[in-house]
């Protein structure tokens, strides 16, 4: 059969490009219903502390509140994901600084922080534990006293403010240290990094006459908030219908709930619609971060470059609730080997409680700061061994076919690919980088490879054929700014021989979308497609079915045709149009034509005879990617400033649905990893408080410190269940940059940074100490 | 909170006596971002917009006057910034980011008197004077004696900014202004306001000022003299530099630590010099 291509692999426009361009796209804040009330929140002013009692009375005195909540106001409930420790809003306790321990719903915003400021709260301030040493001393104060009776989804070990342990290992490390001829050994510090979506959280809620409620909210899933919700206040997920305007952007921070629960419980309250969106700073204070994780690691060579052991010790920072902690921690232990074939390894990881902000999902989950340090280590051990670091990489890099630690194999691998990509794009670019360097302006190259995954949990697809020939999809996917909505519609017009046009996105809603857990986990492109694709696939199958029938020939004689006909091969007037089809099935025989998909992420799972694996709070992920970065930069080495000349990213994507939408997560990623590379940071004062929660204070890149030049390198190693064989990239591009940078300065001047981000100050201490 | 446009200088000054927390309002950038973050709620406003006489730069025997009105894209766009009075137009070209500069005025922004603002420094170093208008007319203030404290000037309450007067200067002089930020659009962590003027190869006129390691602009005309007729040498910049760091006073903030800040000093005022040296 010959498939036209008309989509897949062309830069087709974004599909909601002109409206967002124009700004028509409508965002929780330009929603507004009938009647519709504020909401403003009550922050706890203590890191630590018991509740003690609540004064609402002068804030329902005010004119026009019309609702208070607090803690008392909810049944006692905990969700999480991994580790239920989180109550809906504080309980009994608060657990950091900014905390809601309140909420207000009146006419007008003004009233409702008027109201809000009104709440007096009686505390009992509590010892805080701001640090991950504080809290993995025995004697610390337990920020959570009942950590053993909390439900944990999958066993693993805890004891006093360590909320959870995960390890793996395989050969024998301790046995070989010996046998190494070079090792290196470093301990590295990452830091809370900030979503910093363009869009702050927000939600808008609307009572139902049924008793339900409807919530349209800024989010990753809708069926996430669905069934959080639905749990916090104990009803039927058939009672909670969630809904989503667009996004403006997530990266991890939008994957679990925000001020969802609160909005739908003050609408309950109050039996009117209540709208609340968080102010940048609110947005700061009380949504999540990205983990600090303090890692040691350990990597051992022989002369000849083969990398024989690699043993890792991490803490992440998961502050004040679990999140999706446990499952960072799981993946940053799992995923510290990197992309070589390294026998010996034992990575350990311990998850801790602070008294800070939670931190949870964000790009990259976890990947970025180990790979800081395993991208540092192989670029140390090939200078100890005086070898070329690509060379290194390349000896050791996995293959297709090769084992993933824990023994998954590798179906598809394009990383030697991304190695050869790079080393071609960067030809000649080091000794550019020398022969502009002077005594004080040094410039130097840095590589980092990288390994991530796509493949996990659970999706499902609808591809419905309208009359005219036109099909509607329907996947429950929310486009969180990255594209998919357009993605999957070229997936769908490509397998139908159709314009983009004639596809229909629907917008996801619980009560017609078919499930998809989250966008999330670099997986929308390779597991929806894959489901958008099995649905596409469906209906052309039946669209076969009828024109066989109805054009009297066999089916393997029959062939789609571009514009949306079906005809008969070789017979060039001999052709039905989908209209055509679609209205016989709707009139006559069969019923509608719809095509629907299932799936979940079932790859194989870890291989006991061949790892040790203890605490894991996931083993059913797969499909690895992988990727090569480069950063060139120029040190100041009289102030220590650090600017970023040039970036290349070569990504094995498996196959580029959309080049362009590649090259922007590229372009994007790349961004978000210089942030964290060198400006990004939340800091916390004495008492718990976040020092720098507005964009004054807190930087990431501005447009003029973005360099100029980002070249996006497109691998294509066809993933063999991938759709078009497509894998996931969207982490990837934010993965390698901080190691990227790190091997940059050290290659333009000589000096080791190890603790994020490498700031201006920091980079000139460490020239002070070396005399350089 | 009530709202004046006032049109005359007379008719501002009038408003500011009579209205009781009355806060003037230029650019607005500072302002009204403080306002929206609840840092500050002033009952009364007045917009200085269409205030005569009080926007656009002039020449004149003595050198430029600045209306306070003027914005920071105009300064930064102007060509009349010659000799060392570029310092002006050098630093108005980095503050923050375009939006800002179409937006922040130089009035707004003396008036502000952030320490780690780029204007403060360019107009001591500049030797500038700052003209403020009262009920009793206008007094002309030294910009070395304008910036009291943090946020704090020598404006009094019923007083404000209508100009800023720039002295010639030294005809062969030439001014630069350098800073080190976190990101490009920010605010310095140090900054260095630098006049120079060359008689062959000795500096024969120097004017220094620093910005953000103390609570207002740090100028010391012991510091000027190392360098007044020095050949500029790395030790001479170190031995000015010295009595900098000696008077500067430091915080610890997100921008960077008060010893970083002090380590700065001395090498922004090599690269403000070595710009130079490379400009005459
Ligand atoms: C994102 C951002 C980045 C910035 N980065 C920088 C930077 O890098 N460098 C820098 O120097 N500045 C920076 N600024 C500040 C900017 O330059 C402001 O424009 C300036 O500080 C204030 O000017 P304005 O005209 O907007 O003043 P307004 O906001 O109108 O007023 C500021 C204050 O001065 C008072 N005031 C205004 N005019 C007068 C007057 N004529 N007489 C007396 N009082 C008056 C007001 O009452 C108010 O208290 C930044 C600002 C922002 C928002």
């Amino acid at each position: 059969m010959s498939m036209p291509n008309t989509a897949v692999g062309h830069d087709v426009p974004r599909i909601d490009g002109r409206e967002k361009a124009t700004g028509a796209a409508a965002f929780i804040d330009d929603m507004s219903l009938p009647g519709m009330l504020y909401g403003a929140m009550v922050f706890s002013d203590y890191a630590h502390a018991r509740i003690l009692s609540y004064d609402t009375s002068e804030a329902l005195k005010l004119p026009g509140v019309k609702a208070v909540i607090t803690g008392d106001d909810f049944d006692a409930v905990l969700g999480g994901v991994f580790l239920k420790d989180e109550p809906p809003i504080a309980m009994g306790k608060v657990r950091y600084l900014g905390e809601p321990v309140a909420a207000v719903a009146a006419t007008d915003l003004k009233t409702a922080r008027l109201a809000a400021q009104l709440i007096n709260i009686e505390y009992e301030a509590l010892p805080n534990v701001l640090s991950v040493d504080e809290a993995l001393d025995p004697k610390s104060t337990l920020i959570h006293e009942d950590l053993s009776d909390y439900f944990r989804l999958k066993p693993s070990s805890f004891e006093g403010n360590i909320l959870w342990k995960a390890s793996i290992s395989e050969g024998d490390v301790d046995q070989v240290w010996s046998d190494c001829d070079v090792i290196v050994e470093g301990e590295f510090q990452t830091q809370a990094q900030h979503h910093l979506y363009m869009e702050p959280c927000g939600a808008l809620a609307k009572p139902e006459q049924n008793g339900g409620i409807t919530i349209w909210s800024s989010c990753q899933s809708v069926f996430i908030v669905q069934q959080k919700v639905a749990d916090y206040l104990q009803m039927p997920m058939a009672k909670v219908r969630s809904l989503v305007p667009h996004v403006g952007g997530g990266f991890g921070g939008k994957g679990g709930l925000h001020i969802q629960t609160l909005v739908a419980k003050l609408a309950m309250t109050c039996s009117r619609p209540v709208k609340m969106t968080l102010t940048r700073t609110e947005d700061f204070e009380i949504v999540r971060s990205r983990h600090p994780i303090r890692i040691r690691m350990k990597t051992g060579a022989k002369n000849d470059g083969t990398l024989i052991a690699r043993e890792i010790d991490m803490v992440l920072d998961g502050g004040a609730y679990a999140d999706e902690s446990p499952a960072v921690l799981n993946w940053a232990v799992f995923v510290a080997r990197g992309p070589y074939n390294i026998p010996n390894v034992r990575s350990n990881g311990q998850l801790v409680y602070t008294n800070k902000l939670r931190a949870g999902p964000y790009r990259g989950f976890g990947n970025p700061q180990v790979t800081l340090a395993g991208e540092t280590q192989i670029d140390e051990i090939a200078q100890k061994l005086d070898m070329d670091g690509f060379k290194l990489r390349q000896l050791n890099a996995v293959k297709t076919n090769d084992a993933w630690i824990g023994g998954q194999n590798i179906d598809a691998c394009g990383f030697d690919a991304c190695m050869t990509g790079m080393l071609e794009a960067t030809a000649g670019a080091e000794a550019e980088a020398a022969a502009a360097s002077t005594s004080n302006k040094r410039r130097g190259i840095g590589y980092s490879a990288l390994t991530h995954m796509c493949g996990i949990q659970s999706t499902s697809a609808e591809v419905h054929l309208r009359a005219d020939g036109s099909v509607a999809l329907v996947t429950g996917v929310v486009d969180i700014g990255q594209g998919s909505n357009t993605i999957l519609s070229q997936i769908v017009a490509d397998s139908l021989a159709i314009p983009v046009e004639r596809v229909s996105f629907a917008a996801p809603d619980t009560d017609s979308s078919p499930y998809n857990w989250k966008t999330a986990a670099s997986r929308t492109t390779y597991m929806s497609g894959r489901s958008v694709l099995g649905a596409a696939v469906n209906v052309r199958e039946q669209l076969f079915t009828h024109a066989g029938e109805m054009l009297e020939c066999a089916e393997h004689d029959l062939e789609l045709r571009e514009g949306g006909f079906v005809g008969v091969k070789g017979v060039a007037d001999a052709q039905l149009s989908f209209a055509q089809i679609a209205g016989r099935a709707m009139a006559c025989v069969g019923g509608p034509i719809a095509g629907t998909d299932t799936l979940v992420f079932d790859g194989p799972t870890l291989d006991p005879k061949r790892a040790i694996v203890d605490g894991f709070a996931f083993t059913n992920v797969g499909i690895y990617t992988f990727g090569m970065q480069a950063v060139e930069v120029e040190v100041d080495t009289d102030t220590g400033e650090v600017k970023v000349l040039r970036v290349w990213s070569a990504h094995d994507v498996g196959r580029a649905i959309n080049p362009a939408m590649v090259d922007g997560q590229v372009h994007g990623g790349v961004v978000q990893g210089l942030g964290l590379a060198l400006t990004e940071e939340m800091v916390w004062g004495e008492n718990g408080n976040l020092i720098n929660p507005t964009l004054m204070d807190y930087k990431i890149p501005g447009i003029l410190d973005v360099p100029d030049f980002i070249q996006s390198i497109i691998i294509e190693a066809a993933e063999p269940t991938g759709p078009y064989g497509a894998k996931g990239m969207a982490e990837n591009s934010l993965v390698g940059i901080p190691a990227a940078v790190s091997n940059a300065i050290a290659n333009a001047c000589g000096v080791r940074l190890r603790s994020l981000p490498f700031t201006s100050e920091r980079v000139l201490r460490a020239l002070d100490a070396a005399g350089k | 909170m009530k709202y004046f446009e006032p049109t005359s200088i007379d008719e501002a000054v009038a408003i500011l006596a009579r209205e009781d927390d009355a806060r003037c309002v230029s650019g607005g950038a500072t302002l009204v971002a403080m306002m929206n973050a609840d840092l500050l709620s002033p009952s009364t406003l007045v917009g200085l917009r269409r205030v005569s006489g009080i926007e656009g730069i002039t020449k004149n025997q003595q050198g430029l006057r600045i209306g306070a009105m003027t914005t920071h894209a105009t300064i930064a766009k102007s060509g009349l910034f010659v000799a060392g009075m570029n310092v002006i137009n050098r630093a108005a070209n980095q503050i923050a980011h375009p939006p800002i500069r179409n937006m922040g005025t130089i009035g707004g922004s003396i008036s502000h008197a952030d320490p780690a603002a780029d204007f403060p420094t360019a107009l001591i170093a500049a030797n500038a004077s700052i003209e403020v208008s009262g009920m009793d007319g206008q007094r002309l203030i030294p910009a070395d004696e304008f910036f009291l404290g943090y946020y704090e000037t020598a404006v009094a309450e019923n007083e404000f900014v209508t100009a800023i007067l720039v002295p010639k200067g030294p005809e062969n002089a030439v001014g630069e202004h350098v800073k080190v930020t976190r990101v490009d659009g920010d605010f310095a962590t140090v900054s260095v306001s630098l006049v120079l003027a060359f008689n062959e190869n000795q500096c024969s006129y120097a004017r220094i000022a620093v910005g953000a390691v103390a609570a207002t602009p740090l100028h010391l005309d012991e510091a000027d003299a190392v360098l007044t007729d020095s050949a500029l040498t790395d030790e001479d910049i170190d031995n000015a530099a010295a009595l900098l760091v000696k008077a500067s006073d430091p915080i610890d903030d997100v921008r960077g630590s008060a010893n970083y800040r002090r380590a700065l000093i001395p090498r922004l005022l090599k690269r403000a010099v070595s710009l130079l040296k490379t400009d005459a």
